[in-house]
């Protein structure tokens, strides 16, 4: 075998390095058969290597997605997964919880305040007397309707609040899964 | 109309399938199988595919492989092998690839 085509396999032998010895000896030896294969039907070696490509796009093609993980060691990669999972800790520590607490609480009470509201107005309007209505109410203002039609706008606002949160959370949860698909050591 | 792209999907696809029916006739190596491919050109395909598929295929252990000398002085070949596991792997493959025929033939009219 002429040196063209041994610089080629040494060289696929070096791309092949993340590969345990074993597997990289048997690679090696096969596309070393391969190319004497070739040899016999009459291929040069500069036809050989044409055909087979360059060694380091052949190399990745054993590795496939071994190669895009990255195996070099690298100080900056650490640091960003440390900075990732303080960063991640911390604002859990808060986010989740306030978002958790916030989105369901604002949500019960958007829909529980124009009910109320209905409560008086129906309690006023046609006199029930429904018990503990005469609690209900908006301080400073009288008419029954007016105050419902309040307590729909802050009904609608504690809603939109509520449901904000829940929104908040959700995005919360995936852009840190997300973000941690790209960490990996 | 880039025919070549959807051709290349195609090969993408079949080519497991067809290199494990080759091997499933009778123990090849590589160079034989990409030998025969060339005689298909929508299946025809370079060392660059074919070596880490077959090794894939090989890790999931639905074909085995094995060195053999071969005479005339030539370095020995690699032969692969189908395992049950490939067997069944392929009779799977076989009734799928079956359906989307027929499913074709359906959607055509035919």
């Amino acid at each position: 075998m002429n040196k063209i085509l041994n610089d080629y396999l040494e060289k696929i032998e070096k791309y092949l390095k993340p590969l345990p010895v074993s597997e990289r000896v048997d690679i090696v030896k096969e596309i070393e058969s391969e190319i004497f294969e070739l040899q016999r039907n009459g291929k040069t070696a500069e036809e050989i290597i044409e055909r087979m490509g360059d060694a380091k796009e052949l190399a990745k093609a054993y590795l496939g997605d071994l190669i895009a993980k990255g195996h070099s060691f690298s100080w900056n990669r650490v640091l960003a997964i440390c900075a990732y999972y303080s960063l991640v800790s911390l604002s859990g520590l808060f986010v989740i919880p306030i978002l958790v607490i916030c989105a369901p609480v604002f949500i019960i009470c958007g829909i529980a305040t124009p009910i109320i509201g209905a409560v008086k107005l129906i309690d006023e309007l046609l006199n029930l007397g429904i018990p503990y209505a005469n609690y209900i109410g908006i301080s400073g203002i009288e008419n029954p309707v007016v105050a419902f039609i309040i307590c729909i706008v802050i009904g609608i606002v504690l809603y939109i609040i509520g449901s904000g949160c829940w929104k908040l959370l959700v995005y919360y949860i995936k852009s840190v899964s997300k973000a941690k698909k790209h960490l990996s050591i | 109309m880039n025919i070549d792209d959807w051709k290349s999907q195609i090969k993408r696809g079949t080519l497991e399938f067809c290199i494990l029916l080759m091997i499933k006739q009778r123990p090849s190596y590589g160079y034989e199988i990409i030998s025969t491919l060339e005689k298909y050109p929508i299946l025809s395909a370079k060392e660059n595919t074919i070596y880490p598929l077959l090794r894939r295929l090989m890790k999931e252990e639905f074909v085995s492989s094995s060195w053999q000398e071969s005479k005339e002085g030539l370095p020995p070949r690699k032969y692969y092998s189908i395992t049950d596991k490939g067997l069944e792997y392929i009779s799977v493959m076989s009734e799928e690839w079956n359906n989307l025929l027929n499913s074709i033939n359906e959607i055509k009219g035919e």
